[in-house]
């Protein structure tokens, strides 16, 4: 009986203990970028800019998460409701690494046609933490 | 004396070679959201093609109709064993190891296209879209075993079964063929599916 309750104890815990944050995650992409010579650290002014910029293609960022990254976005072609970006409006935002990951590398394929460099993502997210709800 | 027979009609053609590209087409474009009309496109070709398989299962020619090929599981075992020995039975339409495609690829497909429609509605969760990930590699298993199946079949048989699903004649000895192919319907299904691919996409209006 001990052992079950110790054992569902772990793994309600488990997720939590996976969790990332938006400054972790943040983290993460400086120790990326780092690496890259003159790298210089993040810039929310920056990323603002990337964030609402069409960057040659039909889309920006701001195509589906609109503007105001705390509102509510909608899907470009689908009109299906993409909750805030904005950690501040959105607890679930940048806690979940894979999930941070499998979206970069998609929607930068849908706005760059590539990927984005560790610059661009903490760019990006230094932009979305200084939004308040 | 050996003869060329029609086996398969023209839907059920059209239904498999449209099934073809509609699932690679919407395969291709699984990760792009700049293309996810075009990925909804082809999923809801899929669905209606198998809504429509379903229909014709139960009304349409010998070889197309469900109770043709609804094998006893030690049928199926006996015919994958004689597959191994190389020397299997020969079967005009579905084999009992093809036909197990069959089921299989129609109940998938089917739970591929509804995760899919769940996927898109506003209250989608992730487990839903999980869902569909993990269904779209168990269809793709299912395919790869349909497409070695087929292959080594129409070695064993000294047959082309590629391209009787596009001409629907087989050789075979016997009197079995089916007597209309119902051109008439395929075109239909193919016009269908085509209207429906430009009235889907078209750009919104002004």
């Amino acid at each position: 009986m001990l052992r079950l309750f110790f054992l569902s104890g772990l793994l309600l815990a488990a997720p939590a203990a996976f969790a990332e944050t938006p400054e972790s995650v943040l983290a993460s992409f400086k120790g990326d970028a780092s690496g890259a010579p003159g790298f210089q650290g993040f810039s929310a002014a920056r990323g603002e800019t990337f964030f609402k910029t069409r960057q040659g293609g039909e889309w920006s960022c701001a195509s589906c998460h609109t503007n105001n990254p705390a509102a509510q976005g909608k899907h470009a072609k689908t009109g299906k409701v993409i909750k805030p970006l904005a950690p501040a409006a959105n607890a679930e935002r940048f806690s979940d690494m894979a999930k941070v990951e499998k979206w970069f590398k998609r929607n930068c394929n849908d706005v760059l046609e590539r990927v984005c460099t560790p610059q661009e993502k903490g760019d990006v997210l230094a932009y979305l933490l200084t939004i308040q709800k | 004396m050996i003869r060329r027979i029609l086996i398969w009609d023209a839907p059920t053609r059209v239904f498999h070679w449209l099934q073809v590209i509609s699932f690679a087409g919407a395969y291709l474009t699984s990760e792009s959201e700049r293309n996810r009309d075009i990925h909804m496109a082809f999923g809801y070709i899929l669905l209606g093609l198998i809504a429509f398989r379903l229909l014709w299962g139960f009304s349409g020619t010998r070889y197309a109709r469900f109770s043709s090929f609804l094998f006893k599981p030690g049928e199926i075992i006996a015919y994958l064993l004689s597959l191994f020995k190389g020397k299997p039975g020969h079967y005009l339409g579905h084999n009992p190891a093809g036909s197990v495609s069959v089921w299989l690829l129609l109940a998938l497909g089917l739970f591929l296209c509804v995760t899919g429609v769940l996927a898109l509605q506003d209250d989608a969760g992730d487990a839903v879209v999980e869902m569909h990930g993990i269904a779209t590699n168990v269809v793709l298993a299912v395919i790869l075993l349909h497409i070695i199946g087929v292959l080594v079949s129409s070695v064993l048989h000294h047959e082309n079964l590629v391209r009787s699903m596009i001409t629907g004649f087989k050789s075979a000895e016997t009197e079995e063929g089916i007597r209309r192919s119902y051109n008439w319907l395929g075109a239909m299904m193919l016009v269908v599916a085509v209207v429906f691919w430009f009235v889907f996409l078209r750009p919104a209006g002004g």
